[in-house]
């Protein structure tokens, strides 16, 4: 299946260190959250875009093989740590796990699509306004995303539209051990 | 962590100008502070006619094929990125009087400088490479 973007970067036929510059280039016209794909060749560049990802502060999401081609795909981000917790009704991922809930998943589709818990409900947080008629509000709601800041706001979001019964799930996916479904 | 990389450029080959470069521009993307110093024969890798016919170690000449099927980018196309992503070139002046080149005998872009000037960056620099 293919896995939405928001821009792609062809570096198809272009080795070393060119997958990178180019990349650094493309993804400079990005917003923070946004997600990139690249599109390359060079089998280095797996193991290069991650790396390089990591040592710039971007998310680096995943990689799909279709062929000889590899696609990989980056979250732009520049500052995904909470600094301020504004939502208050918290649970533990452990503790929604256990309950009946519904966990509602407000990370991008790509970020889903590599790795989330099985049963979870993909709303990206940007689409969330957008698709709030999918929600019941009698269910209680547990809102997750990678670090817990961006199920904060949706957390809001949610119960500025009338939901009581949600909760933020913190810190969110990056302590997640357990199993992970995918989608590619 | 340390953010800067500084490079020291000895060698006049073809090869040596792809061992300096990919790491210099690579680094420079990654969002590293990099500088290069460019001696004796790596001044070669930034003379304006110097750097376009950089050559092959002896007997490895038919490596010409493997470059151009792997789509490498020519040098004077990757020091024109290098610069553009703000990697200092650092020409060594002693180096230079010793074998009559000045200034103009290199691209834009290239100052020039003592082994203090290079020291000076490279105090805290982590890694250091020499090429």
């Amino acid at each position: 299946m293919s896995i939405k973007a928001d821009f792609q970067l062809d570096a198809k036929g272009l080795s070393c260190p060119m997958p990178i510059v180019k990349t650094r280039k493309a993804i400079a016209d990005l917003v923070d959250g946004q997600i990139l794909e690249v599109s390359a060749t060079d089998k280095g560049s797996k193991a290069d875009i991650a790396a390089w990802a990591e040592s710039v502060g971007h998310q680096y999401i995943g990689t799909v093989e279709e062929g000889s081609v590899l696609k990989h795909y980056i979250r732009k981000c520049s500052d995904d740590t909470m600094d301020e917790q504004a939502f208050e009704q918290i649970i533990e991922l452990d503790e929604a796990m256990k309950r009946e809930g519904l966990i509602l998943d407000v990370r991008e589709e790509a970020e889903f699509a590599f790795g989330h818990i099985e049963g979870a409900k993909s709303i990206p947080m940007g689409e969330l306004e957008a698709r709030i008629g999918e929600l019941d509000k009698e269910q209680e709601i547990y809102v997750v995303c990678r670090t817990g800041k961006r199920s904060d706001l949706a957390a809001q979001k949610l119960t500025a539209h009338g939901f009581t019964k949600v909760f933020n799930v913190l810190p969110g996916m990056t302590s997640w051990t357990g199993n992970l479904t995918k989608n590619i | 962590m340390s953010n800067k990389v500084a490079i020291i450029a000895s060698n006049g080959g073809l090869f040596d100008a792809y061992k300096v470069f990919n790491i210099a521009t690579a680094a420079a993307a990654t969002e590293k502070e990099v500088a290069i110093f460019f001696t004796f024969e790596g001044l070669n890798l930034i003379h304006k006619q110097g750097m376009h016919a950089l050559p092959m170690p002896a007997g490895a000449e038919h490596f010409a094929e493997g470059f151009a099927k792997a789509n490498v980018p020519a040098i004077p196309q990757l020091v024109e990125m290098a610069l553009e992503l703000g990697v200092k070139m650092i020409a060594c002046q002693m180096t230079m009087d010793v074998m009559g080149l000045t200034t103009d005998d290199f691209i834009e872009g290239v100052e020039v400088g003592g082994a203090v000037t290079f020291l000076e960056f490279a105090k805290d620099a982590a890694p250091s490479l020499t090429f």
